[in-house]
């Protein structure tokens, strides 16, 4: 009983182990590491929205189909 | 992508109909990079999507001017450059560090090139940011534009307005800035 528990705690410190080399990250320079952040980066899709407003108010009615074009409407 | 030049016809369609595909188009390969350029420059998502908007819109509204000797990225990325450091400027900002800051840290870390780790990535974007805050808006700006691959040497130049000697010597500076506060972060 007492070496089950010893093994499953070693199992866990394995994993956890494990877990943590997975999250561990290594950038060689900042280009790397900030392309990396850039590529995790999302751009939100408000901005699409309220450009598409934006652009309605400055725009001739027929010129206004590349907004339906990029949200899909 | 191909570079447009305002007023051109392109496969017999009118001209406001060519805009606007190739504006969507524009917004749809561009957009991340000026989005990220203006998140990590301000350090505010909020007002990078503000920005975003705004320098997007400008861009629709200058369409015609756009005369294909820049590549398009290139053009929105000035037009975005200009756009943030009117607002910075406008806010007084507390970004403003003497550039004294750069060469302590810079003489901290002269002597590596260590990698720069990071344990969770969750955490990165916070690390990073305060790493950027932390460096003049010179050595922020020319280590987000070098970071986007597309840009050349030549390109990064022309939009801080340097000799591309110049930039080299800069960003080998806040690249070595960078990697010591990054390791203050932690």
């Amino acid at each position: 009983m007492k070496q089950q528990t010893k093994l499953s705690q070693k199992q866990e410190h394995i994993t956890e182990q494990q877990t943590q080399s997975q999250a561990a990250k290594e950038f060689s320079n900042a280009d790397e590491l900030l392309r990396f952040d850039a590529a995790q980066t999302a751009v939100p899709p408000e901005i699409a929205e309220r450009l598409k407003k934006s652009a309605e108010k400055i725009q001739p009615p027929e010129a206004r189909s590349w907004w339906k074009n990029l949200l899909g409407h | 992508m191909n570079e447009p030049v305002a007023g051109q016809s392109v496969e017999g369609g009118t001209p406001a109909g060519w805009v606007s595909l190739e504006f969507a188009r524009l917004y749809d390969e561009h957009s991340r990079a000026i989005f990220y350029l203006a998140l990590r420059f301000l350090g505010n998502p909020q007002k990078a999507e503000d920005a975003t908007h705004d320098v997007f819109l400008k861009a629709f509204r200058r369409l015609d001017q756009f005369r294909g000797e820049a590549s398009v990225r290139t053009w929105l990325y000035r037009i975005a450059i200009n756009h943030c450091q009117n607002l910075c400027q406008s806010w007084h900002n507390r970004n403003i560090h003497a550039s004294s800051d750069d060469i302590v840290f810079e003489a901290a870390v002269a002597k590596t090139d260590s990698p720069l780790r990071a344990l969770e990535t969750k955490e990165l974007g916070q690390r990073i940011q305060k790493t950027l805050d932390a460096l003049s808006e010179e050595y922020r700006l020319l280590l987000l534009l070098v970071a986007d691959e597309e840009l050349s040497y030549e390109e990064i130049a022309a939009l801080v307005g340097q000799s591309s000697d110049a930039v080299r010597g800069k960003l080998h500076r806040a690249r070595k800035a960078f990697a010591a506060h990054f390791e203050k972060t932690v």
